[in-house]
């Protein structure tokens, strides 16, 4: 198609406006988390694009190597934090993938359950402020603050609703004809599940995985409220990195944002294949 | 031994009857097609059979025993469906042996069975490619392969063939006929391609709104159409059919078709059309069995589709249509033109107007 010239340099200059809008933002970000103190504490005038004598420091610092020119030591090392965020997103991600996709199967293929899908959506439809308060004291009375099965959990139970969804409509398109076929030949119900609707369902299971996985790992509120200091997660231990002396300490909490966006990607270039993919049912006429 | 009996089976969704009360008994070993317009009811018949659906009413006999409470994979019945439905994270070696491994056949068997099939559908050569990004062709050459390797006593097809493309239909109807000569399964198949069922089923049910009209050999329903449904369904174009009605003579009984002339009813017929003198009657010929005449009926010629070996004339005349089929070397009438043509007394059938049905004796 033939467009004109103006409408095409239009067209980049708002394209080009939206990326850097998105992007610039993190391309400072991960400046910030390789400049030395004196360049991301500067007065604004100081400010440059471009780390003027790029530095590990700020990684080594969060890492509890202390840096000779801030004269703070962190009480914590973002270790432990790593290491919990890690491990509550990935159970949370387990519990609401594995309920959310039992859940989704059977009520795509049995029918029936009334209004469960819509119940289950509601769960998301007031503020999750208005349940973190009652969902606080039970965590306590049931012993389960600061602790990672306990955050786990209520990971798990907060993004089942997404999970939930997502995998039913996955399930709703795949023709029911593949499942027939299998079980007409003698397959049980369960060996079709496990045999035939799993792997074919392996592009919809990853990329629910990951949204359910990043919506956990990037959750502020419910760690800041149901951990106190052994298991408080990324986002919780970013928030404390400031000390008296200097303020807000950015390099540390731009070297520890960078570190925060590994996971998510490592794991969005592993399915990436099927991201692109999507749900392709090749054998079955459209 | 397979013989498959269905009594008084109906299947109803709510309000909707999508089968009533149909009556069947196809033999062991026999090719029956299941024949209507979508939304008639043989799909779900067919899946009846299979077990995907429970019958609302009725029973569905396997060699005397009913199995409605049977579930589908103790059935041994193999089922090949329209969308092909292969397993496309599997390769086609992985397809064809699914459905033994799945009932425990032993592995050096498998592989002696998927050789053989392979080489049965001519898939030998991508037996190790992986089942998706295939052809639709070979897609469903693949299902029906993966369905027969069991050896299903019973072997029933979903409209197999309607997503390949033509040529590769002929081909597939003469090898579908050819594996059923081979291993002498009960076949049903549903379609609603009559080419299909006329060229391949030993009988043929034809069906429509949830009710089963005729039984009968193919030529059976081409020639004595039970119904008047059938007789414009059958045949490509179908059966021409029009208002009539018929008068009694000293010692005949012809048919006036209004505005258009009349016709003269074979003996045979007479005698069934004699109790029903002088009421109104559908008429209804064979477009094939027209010939150019002198006297008969004479229609207005609209348009005229000349098709190689035939030529289809299109008439009207008021608000009667007809079509006729011509042979190649006889000269067509002209578009524009009246033309009057004669339709030989055996050729005739007359309907019930109200209930459809067919009236009189069966003269072929």
């Amino acid at each position: 198609m033939q467009r004109a010239i103006p409408f095409e340099i239009f067209r980049y200059a708002v394209i080009l406006g939206i990326v850097a809008i998105s992007l610039v933002p993190t391309l400072w970000m991960v400046s910030m988390a390789f400049k030395p103190i004196a360049e991301w504490s500067a007065a604004g005038a100081d400010l440059t694009w471009w780390p003027r004598n790029p530095t590990l420091d700020n990684f080594r610092f969060i890492f509890g190597q202390s840096s000779t020119d801030l004269i703070v030591a962190l009480e914590r090392t973002a270790g432990r934090p790593i290491l919990a965020s890690l491990l509550t997103a990935t159970f949370g991600t387990l519990i609401a993938m594995t309920a959310g996709t039992a859940a989704a199967y059977g009520l795509s293929r049995f029918g029936q359950g009334g209004n469960l899908p819509l119940a289950l959506i509601q769960l998301r439809l007031f503020p999750p402020m208005a349940v973190m308060i009652p969902v606080m004291i039970m965590w306590s009375f049931l012993g389960l603050i600061d602790n990672w099965f306990g955050l786990s959990l209520i990971y798990g139970i907060v993004t089942l609703p997404f999970a939930f969804w997502l995998m039913k409509t996955f399930f709703d398109d795949m023709p029911r004809e593949i499942e027939d076929a299998a079980l007409v030949e003698g397959c049980t119900r369960w060996r079709v599940f496990v045999r035939v609707t799993l792997p074919m369902m392996r592009p919809a299971l990853a990329s629910s995985a990951l949204f359910v996985f990043i919506l956990n790992w990037s959750d502020y509120l419910i760690a800041l409220l149901l951990t106190t200091r052994d298991w408080a997660t990324i986002p919780v231990y970013m928030a404390s990195l400031s000390s008296s002396m200097t303020g807000q300490l950015y390099g540390a909490k731009a070297a520890l944002g960078v570190i925060a966006a590994v996971p998510p990607i490592i794991m969005g270039i592993a399915i990436q294949k099927h991201l692109v993919r999507g749900l392709t049912f090749g054998a079955l006429k459209e | 031994m397979s013989e498959i009996v269905l009594e008084n089976l109906g299947k109803t969704f709510g309000d909707f009857t999508a089968l009533a009360d149909m009556n069947l008994t196809i033999a062991n070993g026999e090719f029956m097609a299941l024949l209507g317009p979508s939304g008639c009811g043989k799909s779900t018949t067919m899946n009846m059979i299979a077990g995907m659906l429970r019958p609302s009413t009725g029973a569905i006999r396997f060699n005397g025993r009913d199995i409605v409470d049977v579930p589908m994979a103790k059935r041994g019945v193999g089922f090949v469906f329209q969308n092909y439905a292969i397993f496309t994270h599997m390769s086609v070696r992985e397809n064809l042996a699914y459905g033994p491994r799945a009932q425990g056949v032993a592995a050096a068997e498998i592989t002696k069975r998927v050789q053989a099939f392979a080489e049965l559908l001519q898939l030998e050569t991508m037996l190790d490619r992986p089942a998706a990004g295939l052809s639709v062709n070979i897609l469903q050459r693949l299902a029906i392969g993966r369905s027969a390797i069991l050896e299903p006593a019973i072997f029933l097809l979903d409209e197999p063939l309607s997503n390949v493309d033509a040529a590769f239909r002929a081909v597939m109807r003469s090898e579908l006929k050819s594996l059923q000569g081979q291993f002498g399964q009960t076949m049903v198949y549903v379609t609603h391609d009559q080419l299909e069922a006329m060229t391949m089923a030993d009988r043929i049910a034809v069906m429509d709104h949830g009710k089963l009209l005729q039984v009968g050999t193919p030529l059976e329903i081409y020639n004595n159409p039970a119904d008047a449904f059938v007789a414009r369904f059958i045949g490509a174009p179908g059966m021409n059919i029009l208002e009539g009605t018929l008068t009694r003579h000293a010692d005949t009984v012809s048919a006036e078709v209004a505005g258009l002339g009349s016709v003269t009813l074979s003996p045979a017929m007479q005698g069934a059309a004699a109790l029903q003198a002088a009421r109104e009657v559908q008429i209804g010929f064979r477009p094939e069995q027209i010939n150019a005449a002198d006297q008969g009926l004479t229609m207005q010629v609209t348009f005229v589709e000349r098709i190689g070996a035939r030529t289809i004339v299109h008439m009207e005349q008021g608000a009667s249509l007809a079509k006729a089929v011509l042979p190649a070397d006889v000269p067509p009438p002209v578009a524009g033109d009246a033309w009057t043509f004669a339709v030989p007394d055996d050729a005739i059938r007359l309907f019930d107007p109200v209930t459809g049905r067919a009236l009189g004796g069966r003269t072929h």
